[in-house]
């Protein structure tokens, strides 16, 4: 499954989110439920609470997960139950597939009440730093749990099979190399990275795609993709392209994103130089980003910046 | 005991709110606590109160709120026994003034705390008798201006004691301010044990945390570790925190070719997790006060390589031993130091250990002990006082009024009322 590479509006996701899904002030309360959340480095998550005083959970207990956005309803429950003296414990094992998306995290305590939201507590997320599965791997689950900026605790899902996970990208002033790993399928014969613009031109024609061949060794990928092409097609304000990785010649192409560490929003952590270069239309600044999906794409901005980091 | 904090806004973010609460929480164990927040500004505080720990306030700048002080007359007018040579002074009025007073002439407590220099003169000027006066300074005399230094030498001799958190801001008080009778005590900040596993010094990466402030001097660790990359680019940086410097320390990162190396990670609440992901831990400031960062990174397991600057890291870091220690502003003997703990994962990882045992001084458990032996000794010597008061002047009551009738020489040159 692929995501889809239109992401909402850059800012607002979170806050939004969080109006539609529980209602809650800013200021805590002692009645807050806190979760102190584990990782270990199959993605699989633990999930620790303190009982909230005089409550009595049941074995109906759970930990639900409600997955944002119109996919109305859908939700994910993991059995609560008690882990010594007033501690609640619950699993999220990396075996449960879990949809990519953003799941906001309840306790339902089996006491008849509504599920209470969760607060994060101590994310301990050592095990996700560096991650690297087997390349082998069927279909790779991510989810990294964090806090909104309003306090609430959200799990980012991501489920991807194949997948191409994007490494150290060496920025040039004339084009970047990226270099990563593929997971979930070897690379054959006709391999190849593909840039798409996101965008129609006006004139109504296809979307341009731009392929440069992949060089593989064993899992390890890495290309070399020159800016002219992409700064050639552009016409004005800033157009995103996004990139692709197809493992060989007529394989379903797979998402080049950046996915196996704890930074579970990469857009303002790895960010890289924008180059001037020179086009027909003009001097634009070419440069790759990560997306609010973290899916890895390329910004051709017009001169003036009218509209800088614009793409999300 | 009873004791009480007198504190600029409990319901804000700070290091002072946050070790304030920290202590409050150890000592509210055996004794009675209440932290008393001059101003207030929104319903719940950000970090966590001890359930024993009182919080009231004195002032509510809430504007929802029925108490809401911020349209009394008074609260427009500047203050008047608030130093004005104070970084705080534009938020203190005459209402906070007359509040302070008012709460200070009637405080129930044995011992009240002030926690910074302006409301440490307060309780210098305007705490009933009979209550013990202690003045933290959780920055340092150096960093204060001359007229903030000349108020203090005013008020300060009528406090019991003044309480820094290093030995050399502690020596300098003495030097300085010479306060007869006024002890000067170093007492560490305290930084509780975290609540997670410590580093096993396994991870290729160094850490940082604080403001992007040029204090920080993040453009000297990104300069290091240009040095340290050229040689284990297997090796990468986080930085954690926001600030002015963003801006330019992105540039830098970026003009170095270090963006696959060095990141900004942005703010992040609570820290202990991340210094967890690290093996090392890095501050390069021109200037720490104490250095809470440090001792936090040592909490996690993770050895320091600071800079020796004034005043903290010196006093908290064993060079050589639970950490290391270079000079300020140099690039290359920093990237030598981290390079040092870089290729030697056994010295890397015994340094950790090291750093682990050597930070539990810093436990709030030992800490509120130091407060406690404090406060116990000046009280019986306050008892001892009171005996002997009727007969004798006693060299405290002696030296008190000497500052007393000096202190009134010092504000009338000032043109200043004392209280």
């Amino acid at each position: 499954m692929n995501t889809p590479t239109q992401a909402p509006a850059a800012g607002s996701d979170d806050a939004a989110a969080d109006a539609h899904g529980a209602a809650r002030t800013t200021e805590e309360t002692a009645d807050d439920l806190k979760a102190d959340c584990i990782a270990d480095s199959a993605g699989g998550l633990t999930f620790d609470l303190n009982a909230p005083q005089g409550a009595h959970t049941t074995w109906s207990a759970a930990l639900v997960l409600r997955r944002r956005g119109d996919a109305a309803d859908e939700e994910v429950r993991l059995p609560l139950g008690p882990n010594g003296a007033g501690r609640l414990r619950a699993v999220l094992p990396s075996t449960v597939a879990l949809d990519e998306g953003r799941w906001n995290v309840y306790a339902d305590l089996g006491d008849g009440r509504a599920p209470r939201r969760l607060l994060p507590g101590v994310n301990d997320l050592r095990s996700l730093v560096d991650r690297r599965p087997l390349a082998g791997i069927g279909r790779l689950g991510v989810r990294i749990p964090y806090a909104t900026k309003l306090g609430n605790m959200v799990l980012r899902s991501w489920l991807r099979g194949p997948h191409a996970e994007a490494g150290d990208l060496l920025v040039q002033p004339d084009g970047m190399t990226v270099s990563g790993r593929l997971y979930g399928a070897a690379p054959g014969p006709g391999a190849q990275a593909e840039a798409r613009a996101r965008h129609a031109p006006e004139d109504g024609g296809p979307r341009a795609t731009v392929t440069v061949p992949l060089t593989v060794e064993g899992a390890a990928f890495s290309f070399t993709l020159p800016y002219a092409e992409p700064a050639g097609h552009w016409r004005r304000g800033t157009e995103p392209w996004d990139l692709w990785l197809r493992p060989a010649e007529g394989a379903r192409p797979v998402r080049i994103a950046r996915l196996l560490d704890d930074v579970h929003d990469k857009k303002q952590v790895f960010t890289y130089p924008a180059m001037p270069v020179s086009a027909a239309a003009g001097e634009v600044r070419v440069g790759p980003y990560y997306t609010l999906d973290n899916d890895l794409a390329l910004r051709v901005a017009g001169p003036a910046g009218a509209d800088g980091g614009a793409g999300a | 005991m009873h004791i009480s904090f007198l504190i600029h806004n409990a319901y804000g973010i700070g290091g002072t709110i946050r070790t304030t609460f920290n202590l409050a929480r150890t000592l509210s164990e055996r004794h009675d606590v209440e932290i008393v927040s001059v101003l207030r500004h929104r319903d719940t505080p950000v970090f966590d109160l001890a359930p024993r720990v009182r919080l009231r306030h004195l002032v509510d700048l809430r504007e929802d709120s029925p108490t809401y002080d911020g349209a009394d007359p008074a609260y427009r007018r500047a203050a008047k026994v608030f130093p004005a040579a104070e970084g705080r002074f534009g938020q203190y009025r005459e209402l906070t003034d007359r509040r302070i007073a008012q709460h200070l002439r009637r405080i129930e407590a044995d011992v009240v705390v002030g926690t910074r220099p302006g409301l440490n003169v307060h309780i210098a000027k305007q705490t009933r008798r009979g209550v013990l006066r202690i003045g933290q300074e959780h920055l340092t005399l150096d960093t204060h201006s001359r007229a903030l230094k000349l108020a203090l030498r005013g008020a300060y001799p009528r406090l019991d004691a003044v309480t820094t958190v290093t030995e050399a801001d502690a020596a300098a008080y003495r030097r300085r301010l010479r306060l007869p009778g006024v002890r000067i005590e170093a007492v560490p900040n305290s930084v509780p044990a975290p609540a997670l596993a410590p580093a096993d010094g396994s991870g290729k990466w160094v850490v940082a945390a604080g403001r992007l402030a040029r204090v920080k001097r993040y453009d000297i660790l990104v300069r290091a570790f240009a040095e340290v990359v050229a040689q284990r680019p297997d090796w990468r940086l986080r930085i954690y925190g926001g600030g002015v410097e963003k801006a330019a320390l992105r540039a830098l990162i970026d003009e170095l070719g270090l963006y696959n190396h060095v990141f900004l990670m942005g703010p992040a609440s609570p820290l202990e997790p991340e210094w967890a992901k690290g093996s090392i831990a890095a501050v390069s400031s021109s200037l720490e006060s104490f250095g809470m960062t440090i001792v936090e990174a040592m909490r996690c397991g993770l050895p320091v390589v600071a800079t020796d600057c004034p005043h903290g890291p010196g006093e908290i870091i064993d060079d050589g031993v639970d950490g290391r220690l270079v000079p300020v502003g140099d690039p290359t003997a920093m990237a030598g130091a981290l390079l040092g703990l870089i290729n030697d994962d056994a010295a890397r990882r015994r340094m950790g250990r090291a750093a682990l045992t050597a930070a539990a001084r810093f436990d709030p458990a030992r800490v509120a002990a130091r407060y406690e032996a404090l406060f116990g000794d000046l009280l019986a010597q306050q008892r001892g006082n009171r005996l002997r008061g009727a007969l004798h002047r006693t060299r405290g009551a002696l030296l008190s009024g000497a500052s007393a009738t000096k202190d009134a020489a010092v504000a009338a040159v000032r043109g200043v009322r004392t209280a």
